[in-house]
């Protein structure tokens, strides 16, 4: 009897890292990324569309549209025989939706390829549209809107408030999920007029990782030509947010058991920019994600056990409170930084804004040291290693390149470990100097006596704290300094909604 | 003669126990294991991973262990204290260290188990071991350390607590157990986490009794030398003293009659039903477990009918999903379910117990057990790809058995699994007396 899974005795040492050919051509619709030991193929199919040409009043459309197609039936087999259909083979394929763009992944054993493959396809070239399909995937975007994002986590909660509040008014201004109103207009009529204008044979790109014959990224490509309808590439609308004046803060009032902090301002730097890099530097020491090098971790955590982590982001980390990673394929052209103070107990909320400000007005005005800076870079030059191990993380990183037009010879983490290798201290303060500032910043701040945070932020009230336990003198004497940390903040910059009032339009 | 013939047999399966290594097998490496005097148990496995190696350090205590009334929640802050470092390498060298070599580290707290987790660079193996093998031994904080860490880890209790399923997960335990201590959750009860700082005498008698090399798994995967590496765990590691002292855990008593629990979530959320029958202890060789394990996925899997028709067809829930894990002691069989609304609460409940009733009368169709069991390995075998993703996937298992023969047991039995099989188990453990029922609302 032949055991199938023999193959993977063989073939299962998957040399992850290792140089494997990588096909990229210029305006090409291809990526190609061969690793021959994988017994496994990835595929990412990528369209120029995201949340940021989900129509006005229609919120969410995108998402909507995607879902659909990942998640519904083809003309061909309906959702049920689909699921039954790659059940036995424990392959699946997925939409992912950001602002600007939409990924469908799938990923098959090499000897399943021929169950496998017509289905992906087919998700994406003959979509049923069956409205029993977009009304049980609105419903759950709809769920998620009204009840799990704005009760089931305070801090995500608080997260996506922050992106909405700085984008306000440019087509990055509602989350990818949409709105309520928004999701609540979306017709089939909508979706399937969507997917005729974007889901078209001149928007889209094949990637293709992992053991897979010479010509089966032709073959994808051309059937997916085939199948799809004739159209125009996307192109991008502008995304200018409003300058931010001081400190603007929008509180959410909440019946909450603690205070969930986030901040940040637009920044002019995006991954392949040369400041990117030195950028990446400073915002690693400042609040690497979930790792005790992060300094704001070590004050407002590690000496003064306030709350469970604290994190800065040169670019969008999404599920950052699941992943230690940050994922790709949910590139921007308009990125934030971003402080993501996890939840502190309310009567430190104050002192907690205040230590980040203080910390964030220090390292802008002296810049790092020789020595966090050498750290930093030690730590980045093997850390970035676990950015991509996988043959889907690295396709996913090469497709992320080809949205930046970055060159990086078909590996982005070694094009990464270069670039940081190289960068000097004065240039990581420069880029520091020039990007990051702490006096036009925007907060979102999930919290109970919201009205009573606002009087303090206005009144510059001090905020001096006390712990259960003892701290060490030199903690305490800074404490002093903190608590009277000055803020500027004037009434009218300090709005204070509903949760029920969250994401609605 | 027959019992020489027994003896040999003990004393032979003892030493392939205490030292092999294998290639064959499902599991697709080679590993090598080696019990140490000191009870450690090593496991090594070899993987192409370019210069990438996996070190996880499996203590095998988790909030099972937490026997003492008033000290739930501690194992898991117990994690958190191991980060405080020792006299020669102190918390903040520990990290600077670890930073430096860009490592990825981090640790998580079960009901059966702890598990320290390394990602680095294999030129950094040595002195990773240096560092863990110190900290496993040599662990001290100063009393004012572990009262900051008590914040850290309230705050991780007050950020869960805006889940719903910390609310409904927190009501199943406390409501299907007695007696046993997986009647609290791992995070622990507000109050036990408010009294942390005070415990610091405590803590320390904690490390003595379970931080010790015979109650651990040591795990390391991918690009490294066997025999290298072997000899660098005992030079690190043999001064680590056995003293392994068992908490005392109550057997809880069989349950007779069906438990239900209505719970109100201090916000808004559709609702959540749980059923959960109460379960086995992790047995892969015995075909009733393994059949249990199928039956949980043939009912209400991701390709179940009743899947099918909840969550396609009627679109009355959000999700529907098993969870049958794998626990040292009989825990739960539990069937998850969000109704899109309180009305339908009823209809799926219902519908959960109309399907396991199918199940006993009903032979399950041998394809779609065989598709099942396809399923799995796939999937198994499919995760295996990186040292990280290896580590993880089997670290439960090592936990609860510390051998990773279990691996090739466990799809050995699956195979034999039949349709009457499930019949069986459906028959014998999913009896309306031995279920818990929680529905958790939100509040008006």
């Amino acid at each position: 009897m032949k055991k199938w899974y023999l193959t993977f005795v063989l073939l299962l040492p998957v040399l992850f890292l290792s140089n494997c050919g990588v096909k990229k051509m210029g305006n090409s619709q291809l990526i190609e990324m061969k690793v021959p030991q994988d017994p496994t193929v990835s595929f990412i199919v990528w369209f120029k569309v995201g949340s940021e040409n989900d129509p006005a009043g229609k919120e969410g459309l995108a998402m909507l549209t995607g879902r659909l197609l990942a998640e519904g039936s083809t003309l061909k087999n309906s959702y049920e025989d689909i699921l039954d259909k790659l059940f036995p083979i424990a392959s699946s394929y997925s939409a992912k939706v950001d602002k600007e763009m939409t990924v469908f992944y799938g990923r098959t054993h090499i000897d399943n390829i021929d169950v496998f493959l017509p289905l992906f396809e087919e998700s994406i070239t003959m979509p049923a549209f069956k409205l029993e399909d977009f009304e049980r995937i609105r419903s759950e975007m709809l769920n998620y809107l009204e009840k799990d994002l704005r009760y089931a986590s305070d801090e995500e909660l608080g997260k996506a408030v922050l992106y909405n509040f700085i984008f306000e008014g440019t087509p990055y201004g509602h989350i990818t999920e949409g709105t309520i109103d928004g999701l609540k207009n979306i017709t089939l009529d909508d979706v399937k007029a969507f997917y005729k204008r974007y889901f078209n044979k001149n928007n889209f790109v094949v990637a293709i990782g992992g053991n897979f014959a010479d010509d089966l990224p032709e073959k994808v490509k051309k059937d997916l030509e085939i199948g799809l309808s004739e159209g125009a590439s996307n192109v991008n609308p502008e995304i200018k947010p409003k300058p931010i004046e001081g400190l603007e803060f929008t509180l959410v009032e909440k019946d909450c058991n603690a205070t969930a902090i986030s901040f940040g301002f637009p920044i002019d730097v995006v991954r392949g920019d040369e400041d990117f890099f030195a950028l990446w530097i400073f915002k690693s020491w400042f609040g690497e994600h979930r790792n005790s090098l992060s300094h704001l971790y070590q004050v407002i955590r590690e000496q003064r056990g306030l709350n469970y982590g604290d994190y800065s982001y040169i670019e969008a980390f999404l599920n950052g409170g699941a992943l230690r990673f940050p994922q790709p394929n949910n590139p921007r052209r308009k990125q934030i930084f971003e402080v993501w103070i996890r939840p502190v107990p309310h009567e430190a909320r104050l002192f907690a804004i205040r230590a980040a400000l203080r910390e964030l007005k220090r390292v802008v005005d002296s810049g790092l040291t020789k020595e966090e800076f050498e750290l930093t870079k030690k730590f980045l030059l093997n850390y970035s290693l676990f950015y991509a191990q996988t043959t889907m993380e690295r396709l996913g990183y090469q497709v992320d390149s080809k949205f930046y037009n970055i060159n990086d010879n078909g590996n982005y983490i070694e094009y990464f470990r270069n670039k940081i290798k190289n960068l000097t201290l004065e240039q990581v303060n420069n880029a520091i100097r020039k990007h990051i500032q702490y006096n036009n910043i925007k907060f979102a701040i999930v919290t109970k006596d919201a009205e009573k945070l606002k009087e303090a932020l206005v009144n510059n009230v001090p905020s001096p704290i006390t712990y259960p336990t003892p701290k060490p003198e030199e903690i305490l004497n800074e404490d002093k300094e903190i608590a009277v940390f000055p803020l500027k903040v004037i009434p009218e910059k300090v709005r204070i909604f509903s949760v029920d009032e969250m994401f609605v339009k | 003669m027959k019992k020489y013939l027994f003896f040999f047999t003990i004393i032979f399966g003892a030493i392939m126990l205490m030292n092999s290594s294998s290639k064959t097998g499902f599991f697709p490496y080679e590993y090598k294991t080696e019990t140490l005097e000191n009870g450690l148990r090593v496991i090594l496995i070899k993987m192409p991973s370019n210069g990438l190696v996996s070190y996880y350090t499996i203590v095998r205590t988790g909030s099972r262990d937490e026997y003492e009334s008033g000290h739930t929640g501690f194992a898991h802050f117990f994690e958190h204290m191991m980060f405080r470092g020792t006299k020669k390498y102190p918390g903040n060298v520990y990290d600077r260290i670890l930073t430096e070599m860009g490592s990825d580290g981090n640790a998580y707290t079960t009901d059966d188990y702890t598990c320290y987790h390394l990602n680095f660079t294999s030129d950094n193996l040595e002195k990773v071991m240096d560092l863990e093998s110190d900290r496993f031994q040599n662990l001290w904080y100063p009393e004012q350390d572990f009262q900051t860490e008590a914040g850290a880890v309230y705050g991780e209790y007050r950020k869960g607590k805006a889940s719903p399923f910390f609310w409904i997960w927190e009501a199943l335990c406390n409501t299907a157990f007695e007696k046993h201590t997986y009647k609290h959750t791992t995070i622990g009860f507000e109050e036990d986490i408010k009294a942390m700082p005070q415990m610091y005498e405590y803590s320390l008698s904690f490390f003595h009794r379970y931080y010790r090399p015979d109650n651990c798994v040591l795990l390391i995967a991918g690009d490294i030398d066997f025999d290298k590496t072997m000899s660098l765990v005992k030079k690190y590691y043999t001064s680590w003293q056995k003293g392994y002292t068992p908490p005392k855990i109550e057997t809880e008593p069989e349950q007779t009659k069906e438990k239900r629990k209505e719970v109100i979530y201090p916000g808004k959320t559709a609702p959540i039903i749980v059923v959960a029958y109460k379960g086995m202890a992790f047995n892969p060789s015995d075909k009733n477990y393994v059949a249990t394990i199928l039956f949980g996925k043939l009912a209400f899997g991701e390709n179940s009918e009743l899947y099918k028709k909840l969550y396609i067809r009627e679109q009355r829930v959000l999700f529907l999903e098993e969870e049958f894990n794998f626990n040292r002691d009989p825990f739960l069989w539990m069937i998850w379910a969000q109704p899109k609304n309180e009305k339908e609460i009823e209809y799926v409940e219902n519908e959960i117990y109309k399907t396991i009733e199918f199940f006993q009368q009903t032979l399950p169709d041998e394809k779609k057990l065989g598709d099942l069991k396809k399923n799995m390995k796939y999937s198994f075998l499919m995760n295996l790809d990186t040292p990280s993703k290896v580590a993880s996937v089997l670290a439960r298992t090592l936990a609860l058995t510390a051998d990773i023969n279990t691996i090739d047991v466990f799809y050995r039995t699956l195979e034999t699994v039949t349709p009457q099989d499930i019949q069986n188990i459906a028959k014998s453990y999913f009896l309306p007396e031995k279920r818990t029922v929680v529905i958790l609302k939100e509040s008006k």
